[in-house]
This record gives structure tokens, C-alpha cells and sequence, in this order.
């Protein structure tokens, strides 16, 4: 009963962030200087008063605070989060059209990093101290300093313009009109650069966070048990050493959606990966305020969709959760 | 004596450079007997734990047997390949361990943990070796084994996770049986269930156990011979009774007069019409759970009533979870008291603000349990020793000097009052603390477990100063304690605590020698070697 | 401090790391005397190559000396790194402290607001803030500062929370210590090994959300700094590779440097680690 207790939990922190989401972005708008109106007159090239106050009137900005608050939690419920200033559509509209590209950037990249760095981990705890261990931690303190949107830009000068291995730019190839599994092959070898590119941070981050673990849980007095059974050193560290040391690592994936979301917005950028961060960077650019806050609030919310998922599935790894952490 | 099951040889176990010394065991040589129960006891330090994991070929990281041979039918386990010492492992010698929460793996199911061990000596399946563990658990005393067999560490009391662990060792029917202070972790009347358990199966099953303790009072209780262990060394060995009742090495006579014989030889409390401290009808609840799973108080402290004197010690004595701890720190007001009144020296301290505590707060100390984390590691000995004193504002200089002469009556010398306390050992730790709380000159001096972590020589020694400082000062003293023989050396008076509540109370003596609850009584039988250790 | 300097001297890696990270910092105080200039002037033909007269890492896009470029845009690194960590510790540590030491509503408060911090894309909202507060340096440091200060509350929290229940700082109340004394004489010093090493850590990623967002864009429009030049110059980079190359080797050195003398620092002052 106790694992509901704990879901039911997580499930309300999740509204709670939500809402928590929401609020701010209100209060950010406030933030920048001149309203809506302003704005939407200024894109018109002419402002006189009787205009700005119909304007006003119009958006409700002439109405007190709590009342445009209440309005504005109302709207982005119902998922009407404005209109863009720029393409004049809706913003939710324009962000569910890339979001599937960046998700899909994303959950490879994850599978990319976790498979990586937990193989990478592994290899590094089998001997700590050793040069395979020492190699692992260098690389992984490299890829910690590297600006992400750098190395995307040296893969890209590496593996396309030199080598000529790889397709630097898009998700496909423009003009080839592939369809069913030629088009799927034609996505996945776009994406290679950009995922890995996006992965190699994670991977370094899962390879420590995986290493750590593993020498710390194999220095726990229950391995000495495992081996004092005389079960073969295979079943100890399958069993007893590496069930324990992932548990910590399906909290840390929650945890890093969110920074993978920002690395994302720049990886889409440097590879003009048509999804939710390049468009996060075409708002920046033509100022379109609506269209960047409501990336916002998408991509907050479905990382914290994903935080609820990874807190399930560490309900579900970690009989302990009944006691409460 | 009879045949040995394993021969020790000239056992050398070696350090990694840079310990502070070079061997952990150095040139041991002992027996395992056949059907019998060895006991290796000695302090910490001593190498006995490391003996043990030698024969189990389970030395830690960095840790190397050097030197000499274990004979076991005819092979040396040292030169065994890991291979074949990992087939002996579990089957012919099984290993359990101090602490059965660590020792078993948190995220697997009790069921899998036993089942694993039969299979891979065996090759049956999943059925059949559930089937047995279930036997094994039932033949360990442990009721509803199948529902037992799906639960988790976390969900068992640290009794039934001993007896898993038994469970498990047991399950191949091996020759020897290592167990590592098995029961240190355990509470008096648990340990005593687990020792008798043990001893129970030992003689079932005619195996041989190589028993690891620090305690002389389980030694009379489970040994049928003992070894006497000291900085690596085997300093004295024979059967029990030989050993107990005429030791001829004088560490070994230092180890068995150390230890509290729990027998009581002091004088009932001085008559004393006005208490210094009364405290009436204190309850202290915890809050726990949240939003969903419902909030709800457990009573850590309930409803305990108490009075000290000037010049006696009152005992606290209780298990873990009795609350005595959280009686301690309400009374001192570490914590805040739900209910009920403190009345020190008049004046009710139970709900007193910080300002109007300030003034009686030095007047009531505390020495702490652990010798490690009472003291800040970032803090010269002399600088904690003079904190007190100089939060009441007193003069450098004069607490320094007053500083010197405390530390002489602890035992300490002054000279290292610019050393950090991690230069000093356990005993010596407990002696800064205890400067420390001596420095404010209090009327109520209240130890919390201040000998529980330490080496039984050394506690008798702090035992002796904490007396001694008693009689000196004239303090009142609360003595918290799980130990009833230690309860026995010091207290005129004790309490005995379960459940938050108190069973009873009165002069030592007499609830020593007539307790008049079944709890009392069961833990007074729990005492190890009690009647044995009383007769030397 | 001799066990620690002892310790701290002994691994190399830390050694490289404050060499590096030293001479970085000679050459961004030096800048202003060595290159009278300024970053924006025009020296010569655009894309020179490294190597060409007088220009040693060659020229980029619009004929501006890359040398004096990466120089300058050290200054901007160093002190938005610098700035925004410090800022993040001056917030984060009360915070932190206060909800560690006292407990209660306000660390329950504290703890949500972190998470949330925790769960929220933080360079997505930074990105928000620094648009929506129009680019420039102080809104750079502000943004940073603002999305990066939970982490340090979490650490000086958690630090606190544990230290408060050991027994010498029990100890310390029983002796009639007060709060204050209790906060600066027995906890803090236990807590600050810790914060130093995240601190060290901070200033390094804090470099790393700066060159990214100068890399959109969303810099100081009016400073030059290593990220604003790998930006700048995308289009080149196809025939040009030092434009972009050179900026981010000087991102990766400096931030490798404090990665470096964190690790360092963790190892020395952390006696539980040190095996």
C-alpha cells in the first residue's frame, strides 16, 4: 500500500510543479519591458493611444493582476498558451509540430548516454586505479568541460566536412522523398551526429555517477555475504553488485532531463535539427516572447512527466521506497 | 582434545603500506576442533576479525595472508585457486556476520537470497530450493516462512534477520561455521535468543564454530575452547573452564576482570530528603508520515517520572527504541518535552525559553556516546575544552589554566591541548568529553552510552573516572545505558525503560537481586556468562 | 592547512589545473594594457589564416585579431563565472543554512523550491529571463545566479542538517553556546569543504552557460566574448577552422582548470576520500 502512498505523492508534486510553472511564466512576462500591447503595436508601425487601449482591452491587459492571473492559469489549462507574434498561430500549435523531432533527439540521446556510461562505469570500477579506470575518468572530465554546441561543431567539421561520413545538417535529406524504412534509415543516420553529440555529456556524468556506485556497493558487507555463499563472482556482480549500484542511476536520469532539454537547444541549433530548439532560437532572435515562454512551459512540464516516470520506476527497483526517503 | 577440523599455521596477514603497522595477524596458530565451538576473543585491533575472513579466504581489498597455512582436509586454503575455494565457500564453511541489515542485500528478496546460495552448489531448481529454505527458516525458529520467504531485509527485526542469515549459512549443511560478533549488533535479549539458537544447532548438527567476539561474557556462555588474541597474537589458549577460572596470561586476566560481572556491590543512594532534580510525568511523541500515508506520533517518552540526588547515580537502562536516549535530551532540553514538568533546583526547565535556560543550562552536562562525533575535528583538545566556559564569558587565561587542571583529573595531559582529537583513541576521546562538561562545574552530569563504544578494558577505566568524578564533585548523575552489567557497577539506582515507559525502578541491589516484571527478569537472564563469569 | 596543501600539491592533475587556470588569469588582467585596442578593431583581411604577419591566431570573419579576441573575451568569462557563483553562494548559503540549522516550514519551502529548480529545463528559463531582461552582462550574472543558487541551498542544506544532529554540535548547546556561535565556530567549518569544491565546480559550468548563450545570441551585444565567437563566425567555420576552433579550446581549458582543481580540492579536503 505504501508504494501507492509514495506514487500518489509524486503525482500531486508533479501538478504542484505544473502550476509552479505556470505561475512564474506569468510573473516573466511582467518581467519584460513594455506589455503585449506594445508589442503587437510596435509589429503594426503605428501606436497611437485609442489603438494601444483597444489593444489593451482586447488581451485584458487594462484589468487588475489577480484577474489577469486567474485568466491566464485558465488559458494555459484549457492549453492556449498565445498566439506567436510572428507566424501568428497558436503556440501551442507551432511547438507540437517540432516537439516529436526533439523527443526523438532526446530519447536516443538518453539511451545513447545511459547504455554508454553505464558500460564505460563498469569497465572503470572492474579495476579502480587502473590505466582503463583512469582513461574513463579523464574522458569523462573532458566532455564535462567541452561546450556542447562546440563539440557539435567539431563533429560536424570531423565527421562531415572532412571524412565525409555523416550528413551535417536537417533530419533528412532534403528533396529525396524517401518513404517507410529508407526514410527511417535516412532519420537515423541524421541523427547520429546531433545524439551523440547531445549523449556524450550524459554519458560522462552516468560513467562516474555508475563507477562510484559500483565501488561503493562493492564495498557493502552484503557482497562479502554473496561471496561468503560461494555463488560465482558473474551472480555477485550481476546480482548483488549491479542491482544495487543502477537504483541511484534511475533518479539521476530524471534529474538530467532537464539539463538534456537545454543541451538540446543548442545541439538542434548547431545541426539545425528541426525541433523545439531551434525554434526556441528563431523566437530569440525575432523576439517572439510568447512562442519562447510557452517552450518553456511545454518542455517543464514534460520533463517533469518524465521526473514522475523515473520516480515509478524507482518504486518499482527499490523495495526500500516503503520507508520513506 | 579432539581432531582438528582446520589447522591455523603460522598465520601472517598483511597490512597495505601506509597502515599504522605492518601485520594485522602475525604468526597465529590455532585448531578448529571438530564438533565444538572455538572462541577467538581479544579487542579491537587484535586481528581476530581478520583470522576469521583468512579461513574464509575473504580478506579485504589491500589485505594479504603473507605467511603460514590453513589446513583444511589435507589442503592449504591459502594456495587453493579462487575457483575451488569459491566451491568451498558456502558448502563445506558458512559465514555470518555482525551486523544482518549489511549483510543482507537490501533490493533482493529474502526467498532469492537463500535459494541462490543452495543452487549454485547444488543443482536443483527454483521449487525444490524454496522448499528447503522455507525448512531451514522453520527449523531457526521463524513462524509464517512462506510469506517470510517474499519479504525484505527492511521488513524483518534485526533478530529475524540473524536468523535468516543463519538460515542461509546453514542451508548446505557445512562443516564450520565462522561467525563475526553476530550478535554485537543485537539487543541483550535478542543476542540471547541468537547465542542459545547457535549453540542449539552447533550441537544438532556436530559442526565445528569459530565464534569472533569481544565479550568474555559470551565466551562462558558458547566456547567449549577459547583463544586469547591481542595485537595480532595468540597470547593465551586452552579449553574454557581452564582458561576462566585460571588464566595464566595477565592480558588475559585484565580482559576477564574487566568485564562487569553484573553482580550489584553498591551501597543504596545516601538519604537525601530534597532531589535536585525532579521530573514528573514527561512525554515526548514524534511525529511521522505525511500527507498520505497519514500522519501519526509514536511516543518515544511516555509519561516518566524520576528523581536524582546529589552524589548518586541513577541508571537508565533499556533496548533500543525504549527511549531512554530521548529521556536524556529532554532533560537536558536538547529536546523539547511534549509533556510533564523538570523541576531543577526549584525551577520548572521543561518549557523555559532559551533566555531564562541560559543561566541553569551550565549547570547540567552531558558526556556523549560516540568518542568520534562528539568532539569537532576542526578543533584544537584545548579549544573544546574551554568552549564552555568561554560561551559563559569567562577569561582566556583563567580557563586555560582551570582548562590544564581539569584535563590532570581526567587523566589527560595537559601538554596535548594543542593536539586535534583524532590523535587520541576512543578512551582518551571520552576523557575530553568529559573535561568539557567537567569545565562548566555541573551539578547534573548525564552520560549518554559513554562506554558502549569502547574496548572493554578501556571501559572499565572510564567507568572507575566517571565514578570517581561522581564522588569527587559531588554530582548527580543520569547514567543511560543498554548494559546491564555496566548499570550494575556504577548506579545506585536504576530505571528500567521499554516502549518509551518505565517497567521499573528502585536500588540496584534490589531489582538485581528480586525484579519484580518478566521483562526485568528477561533481561537480567540475557546477561552473557552471568553465572559463570560470577563463579570465578 | 599543511596536510591539505600537501595533499592538494600532491596529485598532478591539480597542479596542471592551477597553472592553467593562473595564467588564464594573467592574461585577462593583462588584456586592457596589452592590447590598447580593443577587441573590435579591424586589423586587417578577414579569415587570415594562424600564422599570417603579425596575427598568431590569424583574423576572423570581419579582419578583428583572434589573439586579442580570446583574450578579452577572458576577462568576460572569468568574471561572469566569478560573479554569478559568488551571487549563487551569497543566496544559496544563507538559505541553506538558516533551512538546515532550524528545519521547520522554511526548510520544507526551501526543499520544494530546489526541486523545482532541480526538475524545470534551466538553461530553457535562463534563456527566457536573459531575452525576456534583454541581453547584457549584469542580466547574464543575474540569470545564472538565479537558476544556479538551489544547488548551492541543497549542499550547504544537506550539510547542515547533518552536522546539526552530530553530537559535538549537541554539545555545543549543552555547553550554552548560542546559535550564532554554534553556526560559525562548529558547523561552518565542517560544512565549507563541501561548498569550496561545488563553488570551484560552479564558476566552471557558470562559463559554460555564458559561452552558450552568447553562442544564441543572447549575450552583451556590446562585449566580445569566446562564446559570441564561436557564433559569430558559424559560417566560416567550413574554411576557416580556427575561428571557432581556438574560442573553444579556451572554454574547455578554462573549465577543464577549475574541473581539475575542484577534483583537487574534493581529494584534500575530504579525508574520507582520500584512499
Amino acid at each position: 500500500m505504501n508504494r501507492l502512498s509514495y506514487i500518489g505523492a509524486r503525482l500531486v508534486k508533479t501538478v504542484l510543479i505544473t502550476v509552479a510553472v505556470v505561475l512564474l511564466s506569468f510573473f516573466l512576462i511582467r518581467l519584460a519591458p513594455g506589455d503585449t500591447a506594445t508589442v503587437m503595436a510596435g509589429q503594426a508601425g503605428f501606436a497611437d493611444e485609442a489603438f494601444m487601449k483597444s489593444l489593451r482591452a482586447e488581451y485584458g491587459l487594462d484589468q487588475p493582476v489577480p484577474v489577469q492571473l486567474w485568466k491566464y492559469l485558465t488559458a494555459v489549462a484549457q492549453g492556449d498558451l498565445g498566439m506567436s507574434f510572428v507566424r501568428r498561430q497558436p503556440v501551442l500549435d507551432v511547438i507540437l509540430e517540432r516537439l516529436p523531432n526533439t523527443m526523438l533527439l532526446n530519447a536516443f540521446a538518453l539511451l545513447v548516454a545511459i547504455g554508454g556510461g553505464v558500460l564505460f562505469g563498469m569497465f572503470a570500477a572492474r579495476r579502480p586505479g587502473s590505466a582503463g579506470d583512469a582513461s574513463v575518468t579523464v574522458l569523462s572530465m573532458l566532455f564535462y568541460a567541452v561546450p556542447q554546441f562546440w563539440l557539435g561543431m567539431m563533429a560536424m567539421l570531423v565527421f562531415s566536412v572532412w571524412l565525409g561520413w555523416l550528413p551535417p545538417f536537417g533530419i533528412e535529406t532534403m528533396g529525396a522523398d524517401y518513404t517507410g524504412l529508407a526514410r527511417i534509415a535516412d532519420i537515423a543516420v541524421h541523427m547520429i551526429l546531433p545524439g551523440v553529440t547531445l549523449a556524450l555529456y550524459f554519458m560522462a556524468s552516468y560513467a562516474r555517477l555508475t563507477r562510484t556506485a559500483m565501488i561503493e556497493v562493492a564495498d557493502q558487507d552484503f557482497v562479502k555475504t554473496a561471496r561468503a555463499k560461494g555463488i560465482s563472482e558473474g551472480q555477485v556482480a550481476h546480482r548483488h553488485i549491479l542491482r544495487n549500484a543502477l537504483i541511484p542511476l534511475v533518479t539521476f536520469a530524471g534529474l538530467q532531463a532537464a539539463i538534456l532539454v537545454g543541451g538540446s537547444v543548442l545541439v538542434e541549433n548547431v545541426f539545425s535539427w528541426p525541433g523545439v530548439g531551434t525554434l526556441a532560437y528563431e523566437a530569440v532572435t525575432t523576439r517572439d516572447n510568447p512562442l519562447l515562454l510557452g517552450i518553456f512551459i511545454v518542455t517543464a512540464v514534460l520533463v517533469s512527466l518524465f521526473n514522475l516516470a523515473t520516480d515509478i520506476a524507482y518504486s518499482i527497483a527499490d523495495p526500500r521506497v516503503e520507508l520513506g526517503r | 582434545m579432539a581432531e582438528a577440523l582446520i589447522s591455523i599455521r603460522d598465520l601472517t596477514v598483511a597490512l597495505p603500506p601506509g597502515a599504522d603497522r605492518a601485520h594485522a595477524v602475525d604468526g597465529v596458530s590455532l585448531d578448529i576442533p571438530r564438533n565444538e565451538i572455538l572462541c577467538i576473543v581479544g579487542e579491537s585491533g587484535s586481528g581476530k576479525s581478520l583470522t576469521a575472513h583468512a579461513v574464509m579466504g575473504l580478506l579485504p581489498r589491500g589485505v594479504t595472508a603473507s605467511g603460514g597455512q590453513i589446513l583444511f582436509g589435507g589442503a592449504d586454503l591459502l594456495r587453493q585457486r579462487p575457483e575451488a575455494m569459491r566451491k568451498l565457500r558456502g558448502r563445506d564453511i558458512a559465514m555470518i556476520f555482525q551486523d544482518p541489515m549489511a549483510a543482507l542485500n537490501p533490493v533482493v528478496n529474502i526467498g532469492q537470497q537463500i535459494t541462490e546460495q543452495i543452487r549454485a552448489h547444488r543443482g536443483i531448481g527454483e521449487k525444490e530450493a524454496l522448499q528447503q529454505a522455507a525448512g531451514l527458516l522453520a527449523e531457526m525458529g521463524l513462524k509464517d516462512t512462506k510469506s517470510l520467504l517474499k519479504s525484505f531485509p527492511h521488513q524483518l527485526s534485526g533478530g529475524q534477520r540473524q536468523r535468516v542469515m543463519i538460515a542461509m549459512a546453514l542451508s548446505l549443511s557445512p562443516k564450520l561455521l565462522v561467525a563475526d560478533e553476530p550478535t554485537t549488533a543485537l539487543d541483550v535479549t535478542t543476542q540471547a535468543q541468537i547465542l542459545k539458537l547457535i549453540k542449539r544447532i552447533q550441537s544438532e548438527r556436530e559442526m565445528s564454530v569459530l565464534f569472533i567476539t569481544h565479550d568474555f561474557g559470551v565466551v562462558a556462555d558458547m566456547a567449549d575452547r577459547v583463544a586469547v588474541m591481542r595485537q595480532g597474537r595468540v597470547v593465551e589458549s586452552g579449553t574454557t573452564t581452564e582458561v576462566l577460572s585460571n588464566p595464566t596470561h595477565s592480558y588475559t586476566r585484565a580482559l576477564i576482570a574487566a568485564v562487569p560481572t553484573g553482580e550489584c556491590d553498591l551501597p543504596p543512594p545516601p538519604p537525601d530528603a530534597v532531589p535536585l532534580m525532579a521530573v514528573t510525568r514527561l512525554s515526548k511523541r514524534f511525529r511521522r508520515g505525511g500527507f498520505f500515508s497519514g500522519a501519526s506520533a509514536i511516543a518515544a517518552v511516555d509519561n516518566v517520572s524520576l528523581t536524582l540526588s546529589r552524589g548518586e547515580t541513577l541508571g537508565i537502562v533499556g533496548e533500543s527504541g525504549s527511549g531512554k536516549s530521548t529521556l536524556a535530551r529532554c532533560v537536558i532540553r536538547l529536546l523539547d518535552p511534549d509533556e510533564g514538568e523538570i523541576l531543577f533546583d526549584g525551577a520548572d526547565i521543561a518549557r523555559m525559553g532559551a533566555r531564562g535556560l541560559r543561566p541553569l543550562r551550565r549547570r547540567i552536562q552531558m558526556v556523549f556516546q560516540d568518542p568520534f562525533s562528539s568532539l569537532n575535528p576542526r578543533e584544537t583538545v584545548g579549544d573544546i575544552i574551554i568552549a564552555g566556559p568561554r560561551a559563559y564569558g569567562e577569561d582566556m587565561r583563567e580557563a586555560s589554566r582551570r582548562a590544564a587542571d581539569i584535563m590532570r583529573l581526567v587523566g589527560l595531559n595537559p601538554e596535548t591541548m594543542k593536539r586535534f582529537p583524532h590523535e587520541f583513541s576512543g578512551g582518551q576521546r571520552q576523557r575530553i568529553g568529559l573535561a568539557r562538561a567537567l569545565m562548566l562545574k555541573p551539578d547534573v552530569l548525564i552520560a549518554d552510552e559513554p562506554v558502549s563504544a569502547l574496548d572493554v578494558t578501556v571501559q572499565a577505566q572510564v567507568l572507575k573516572l566517571l565514578d570517581d568524578v561522581r564522588q569527587q564533585m559531588n554530582l548527580a548523575m543520569l547514567f543511560i545505558t543498554h548494559d546491564m552489567r555496566v548499570a550494575a557497577q556504577v548506579c545506585h539506582r536504576v530505571m528500567v525503560m521499554r516502549h518509551g515507559q518505565v517497567v521499573e525502578s528502585g536500588p540496584t541491589r534490589e531489582i538485581f537481586a528480586a525484579p519484580s516484571s518478566d521483562y526485568t527478569r528477561a533481561l537480567l537472564a540475557a546477561i552473557p556468562g552471568r553465572g559463570l563469569l560470577a563463579a570465578v | 592547512m599543511r596536510d591539505f596543501l600537501r595533499v592538494f600539491f600532491s596529485r598532478p592533475i591539480s597542479l596542471i589545473g592551477l597553472v592553467i587556470f593562473a595564467a588564464i588569469v594573467v592574461i585577462a588582467l593583462l588584456a586592457p594594457f596589452l592590447f590598447v585596442r580593443g577587441p573590435f578593431t579591424i586589423v586587417g583581411m578577414p579569415l587570415l589564416p594562424p600564422g599570417a604577419p603579425g596575427l598568431l591566431a590569424g583574423s576572423d570573419v570581419l579582419g578583428r585579431d583572434m589573439v586579442v579576441g580570446l583574450a578579452y573575451g577572458a576577462r568576460i568569462s572569468l568574471l561572469v563565472g566569478i560573479t554569478s557563483t559568488l551571487c549563487a553562494l551569497g543566496i544559496g548559503m544563507l538559505l541553506g543554512a538558516v533551512a538546515g540549522y532550524y528545519g521547520g516550514w522554511l526548510d520544507d519551502l526551501l526543499m520544494r523550491v530546489t526541486e523545482f529548480f532541480q526538475i524545470i529545463p534551466s538553461f530553457v528559463l535562463l534563456m527566457v529571463l536573459v531575452a525576456f531582461l534583454q541581453p547584457s552582462l549584469s542580466s547574464t550574472v543575474i540569470g545564472i545566479a538565479l537558476v544556479t543558487w538551489p544547488q548551492v541551498a541543497r549542499v550547504v542544506r544537506g550539510e547542515f542538517l547533518s552536522l546539526r544532529s552530530r553530537e559535538f554540535v549537541q554539545a555545543a548547546r549543552t555547553l550554552g553556546m548560542g546559535d550564532a556561535r554554534i553556526i560559525v565556530t562548529q558547523i561552518l567549518p565542517n560544512a565549507l569543504p563541501p561548498i569550496i569544491v561545488v563553488s570551484s565546480m560552479m564558476v566552471g559550468s557558470a562559463i559554460l552557460t555564458e559561452s552558450a548563450l552568447s553562442f544564441l545570441g543572447l549575450g552583451d551585444p556590446n562585449l566580445l566574448s569566446w562564446g559570441s565567437m564561436i557564433g559569430g563566425s558559424r559560417s566560416a567555420m567550413w574554411v576557416a577552422w580556427w575561428t571557432t576552433v581556438l574560442p573553444g579550446v579556451a572554454i574547455m581549458l578554462t573549465v577543464l582548470a577549475l574541473n581539475f582543481i575542484g577534483d583537487g580540492l574534493n581529494d584534500a579536503l575530504n579525508p574520507r576520500r582520500r584512499r
